[in-house]
C-alpha cells in the first residue's frame, strides 16, 4: 500500500507515539494530582495534542519554543525526557529542573524549550531574544511562542508581535484556541476576536487551523515554519482545538454545557482522528499502534515509580542555579 | 403577502485558510465583516425587509454588529430590520454554515445572502435547498460570488424577496459539479480539481505540480483561482449549458504550459494535456487512479484504486439571486422612487 501522507510510516508512528505519549502521561496525571502528592497546580493537554505534535515534528534541537502553564504536551512534544519531567512535578530532585519548577516551570534547553511558564503572555518576549539569537548567529533556527485566548490581551504578545514584526524574527506565535479564557468569556475580554486580526494588525500572516487535525496542523506548521527558516519573518498560526479536563486540575467547568465533554471525546478526539485515517490508509496495523501505547504506558508507570521514589532536593540546593553568570 | 425573512451567513472561519502564507491573499478583518453585515441589513431595510436571521458565531463578528446596531438604535439615524440568531449549536468550522443553511431553508426563508468566497458559497449552496442564495466576495478565491458593494446586494435581495421583482427577472438559475465517490456525493461550484496528494491536510491547493485534472461550470479570462485556467484557455460563461474538463500535468511535462492565478499574489505554472467539453449529466473519470478532489479550491475528497470515483455536470442546478437584473429591473420600473407630497416647480428635473 502506497502512503498518502506527507510524513514517512517512521514518521507517523513517531507522531503517535508522541500523541499517546502526552494522552497517557496527563490522563494518569489526571489520577494521581487527586491524590493529593502533587505540590501546586497542574494544567493538562490533553485533547489538544495534534497541535503540539503536529507543529513540533517540524522542528530539531536547535529551535526553541516557549510554552505556557499547560506546558506537558510541549515538552514531550519536543523531545524532553518524560522521567524527567514527572520528576520535576513531584518536586524532585531528579526532575528537569531538579525539582524546583514544578509543573509549570518545566525546561530542557537541550532540547530547545525554554520552559513553561506560570506567567501569561510571558513566552513572546522570550521567543523574541530566540528568533533573534537565531538571526544573528546565521544559522536557520526558529522560535515558536504558544499562548492562548487570556494571554494574547497581554502587552507582551503585542509588543512581541511588533518587535518579532520590525526585526523579521524568525518567529511564529502559535494561538491554541480551545475556547476557554480559564472562565472569562472572550466577548467580555477581547475587542476583537480574531487573532488573524491581531496578527494582520503588525503586518503579519495569519491562518487558522483546525487543531483537532494533525494533518492540517502539520501541513500548516510546515508553511509556515519554512517561511521562516528561509527569512519571510514571523506568523501567527491559530489551532482550534479541544480541551478534555479543567482550565486546571480541580477545576469544577460549572461553564461548560451538559455533555459537551463527552461529545467531544466521542467526535472530536485528535487521536482518535488520527489513528482512524492512518489506518484506513492501510500505512499501519491495528497490532503496531496497540504495541506503542503498551510501551507507552510502561513507560508512564515507570515515570510515575522512579519520580516517587526520588528524593526531594536538598535545602543546600534551594539558591543554586537561580542566577546565571553572563 | 407578508414579507418573508431574510438570512444572513457570515462565518468567521472563512478566508482564514494557509493561502495566506503560500500567497498573498489578505485577511478581511472582523471589524470589517461586521461592517458588511451592517451594509447589508440598510439595504435590505430600505428594501422593506423586516425580519433578519443570521448563523450565531463565537469569532466575533455578532458582538461587533450588535454594539453596532444598538448604538445605531440609540441615535435613531439609520433604519435597520430585526435581527435575530438561529439557536444552534457553534462548532466554529464551515459546518456551522451548513446548518445554518439547512434550517434557514426549513424556516422558509426569502433568500440567504453569503459573506465568504467560492468554497463558503458550496458549502451553503449543498444545504439550502431550493432556498436563493446571494453571494458577498469576502473570501480568497472570489470566481463566483461577483464583487459588489453589499448594500446593493442587500437592496437587490429585499427586492427579489419581496416579490417587486418577479422572480423570472430576480432570480438566476446556476450550473453545478456533482463529485460522486463510492456513491458519496459532493458538489462544487465552481471547479472540482484532481491533484495528486491523497490527503486532506490544509485543504487549500496550491502546488501546481500535483494538478491532474481541473473540472469547472464556468471559467473567465479575467478570474481568480482553478477556474482561471479555464478561463485562459477556453472561456466559458455562466448560463452556457455545459461545462470544461482540463488534463493537466506538471510544467514541462506537456506540449504546452499555462501561467495562470492560482490565488491572490500567486501565478503558478501548470502543463495543459487537452481542453474538453463537459457535457450535462455525462460522468468523467480523473486521470489518476488516486488522488484528492479539491472543490472550489479546498480538498474535500481521497480516492484510491478500489475506489469508484466520478464527475458530471448539472445544469439548472439551484437559484442565485441576480443582483443586476433586480437593479435594473428597480431602475425601470422607478422601484427606488416615492413621490413626494409638494409638486415640482417648473423647470427643475421632474
Amino acid at each position: 500500500m502506497n502512503n498518502p501522507f506527507p510524513l514517512s510510516r517512521d514518521g507517523l508512528l513517531t507522531a503517535y507515539r508522541r500523541m499517546r505519549t502526552i494522552r497517557e502521561f496527563e490522563e494518569r496525571l489526571h489520577v494521581e494530582f487527586a491524590k493529593g502528592d502533587i505540590a501546586g497546580f497542574v494544567h493538562l493537554y490533553a485533547g489538544e495534542e495534534a497541535a503540539g505534535v503536529g507543529i513540533m515534528m517540524h522542528l530539531e534541537d536547535h529551535d526553541r519554543i516557549a510554552s505556557t502553564h499547560r506546558g506537558h504536551g510541549h515538552c514531550i512534544a519536543k523531545g524532553v525526557d518524560v522521567r524527567a519531567m514527572m520528576a520535576e512535578i513531584y518536586g524532585k530532585a531528579t526532575g528537569s529542573c531538579a525539582g524546583k519548577g514544578g509543573s509549570m516551570h518545566i525546561a530542557d534547553l537541550s532540547k530547545g524549550m525554554m520552559g513553561a511558564n506560570g506567567i501569561l503572555g510571558a513566552g513572546a518576549p522570550l521567543i523574541c531574544g530566540a528568533g533573534l539569537a537565531a538571526q544573528k548567529l546565521g544559522h536557520d533556527g526558529v522560535g515558536i511562542t504558544f499562548f492562548g485566548d487570556g494571554a494574547s490581551n497581554q502587552g507582551t504578545v503585542l509588543e512581541s508581535m511588533n518587535l518579532a514584526a520590525i526585526w523579521n524574527l524568525p518567529v511564529i506565535f502559535v494561538v491554541e484556541n480551545n475556547g476557554y479564557a480559564e472562565s472569562t468569556s472572550v466577548d467580555y475580554a477581547v475587542a476583537t476576536d480574531s487573532y488573524v486580526d491581531r496578527a494582520a494588525g503588525f503586518g503579519m500572516p495569519g491562518i487558522t487551523v483546525d487543531g483537532t487535525d494533525f494533518f492540517a496542523v502539520y501541513e500548516a506548521a510546515g508553511e509556515v515554519i519554512r517561511r521562516a527558516r528561509e527569512g519571510g519573518g514571523p506568523s501567527l498560526l491559530e489551532c482550534k482545538m479541544i480541551r478534555f479536563y479543567g482550565h486546571f486540575e480541580g477545576d469544577a467547568q460549572t461553564y461548560r454545557a451538559p455533555g459537551e465533554i463527552e461529545e467531544n471525546r466521542a467526535h472530536r478526539d485528535c487521536l482518535k482522528i488520527f489513528t482512524a485515517k492512518i489506518l484506513e490508509a492501510g500505512v499501519v496495523e491495528t497490532g503496531e499502534l496497540a504495541r506503542i501505547e503498551s510501551e507507552v504506558v510502561d513507560l508512564i508507570d515507570d515515570a510515575l515509580e522512579s519520580a516517587k521514589a526520588a528524593p526531594l532536593p536538598s535545602a543546600a540546593e534551594l539558591t543554586t542555579d537561580v542566577y546565571v553568570s553572563y | 403577502m407578508p414579507m418573508r425573512a431574510v438570512g444572513i451567513i457570515a462565518n468567521p472561519v472563512s478566508a482564514r485558510d494557509i493561502r495566506r502564507i503560500v500567497s498573498h491573499a489578505g485577511n478581511l478583518p472582523i471589524n470589517d465583516r461586521a461592517n458588511i453585515v451592517l451594509r447589508l441589513l440598510t439595504g435590505l431595510a430600505a428594501a422593506d425587509v423586516a425580519d433578519v436571521v443570521v448563523m450565531p458565531e463565537n469569532g466575533g463578528i455578532r458582538t461587533q454588529l450588535m454594539r453596532t446596531i444598538e448604538r445605531e438604535r440609540r441615535m435613531g439615524t439609520v433604519r435597520l430590520p430585526d435581527v435575530t440568531y438561529l439557536d444552534m449549536p457553534v462548532t466554529s468550522t464551515f459546518v456551522d454554515s451548513a446548518v445554518a443553511a439547512r434550517r434557514m431553508d426549513d424556516m422558509g426563508v426569502g433568500a440567504i445572502v453569503v459573506l465568504g468566497g467560492d468554497g463558503t458559497n458550496r458549502v451553503v449552496a449543498s444545504s439550502c435547498g431550493q432556498t436563493p442564495i446571494a453571494g458577498v466576495s469576502t473570501g480568497t478565491n472570489n470566481a463566483f460570488p461577483e464583487f459588489r458593494e453589499p448594500t446593493i446586494t442587500g437592496l437587490a435581495v429585499g427586492l427579489a424577496v419581496s416579490g417587486r421583482v418577479p422572480a423570472d427577472i430576480a432570480l438566476a438559475l446556476n450550473k453545478r459539479l456533482v463529485v460522486t465517490v463510492n456513491g458519496r456525493h459532493e458538489i462544487a461550484l465552481v471547479d472540482a480539481a484532481v491533484v495528486a496528494e491523497r490527503y486532506v491536510g490544509a485543504r487549500a491547493i496550491w502546488k501546481t505540480e500535483s494538478f491532474r485534472d481541473l473540472f469547472a461550470t464556468f471559467g473567465e479570462a479575467d478570474g481568480i483561482g482553478m477556474s482561471s485556467l479555464v478561463g485562459l484557455t477556453g472561456p466559458l460563461d455562466r448560463t452556457t449549458p455545459q461545462g470544461r474538463r482540463v488534463r493537466l500535468a506538471p510544467a514541462g511535462a506537456a506540449p504546452r504550459t499555462l501561467a495562470f492565478p492560482v490565488a491572490p499574489g500567486l501565478i503558478g505554472r501548470v502543463g495543459v494535456l487537452s481542453v474538453e467539453t463537459m457535457a450535462p449529466g455525462v460522468p468523467c473519470r480523473p486521470s489518476v487512479a488516486a488522488g484528492s478532489i479539491a472543490l472550489d479550491g479546498e480538498r474535500e475528497l481521497t480516492f484510491g484504486e478500489s475506489d469508484d470515483v466520478s464527475i458530471h455536470l448539472e445544469t439548472d442546478a439551484f437559484r442565485t439571486v441576480s443582483v443586476s437584473g433586480c437593479m435594473a429591473f428597480a431602475a425601470r420600473h422607478g422601484l427606488m422612487v416615492h413621490q413626494t407630497s409638494s409638486p415640482c416647480h417648473e423647470g427643475e428635473p421632474r
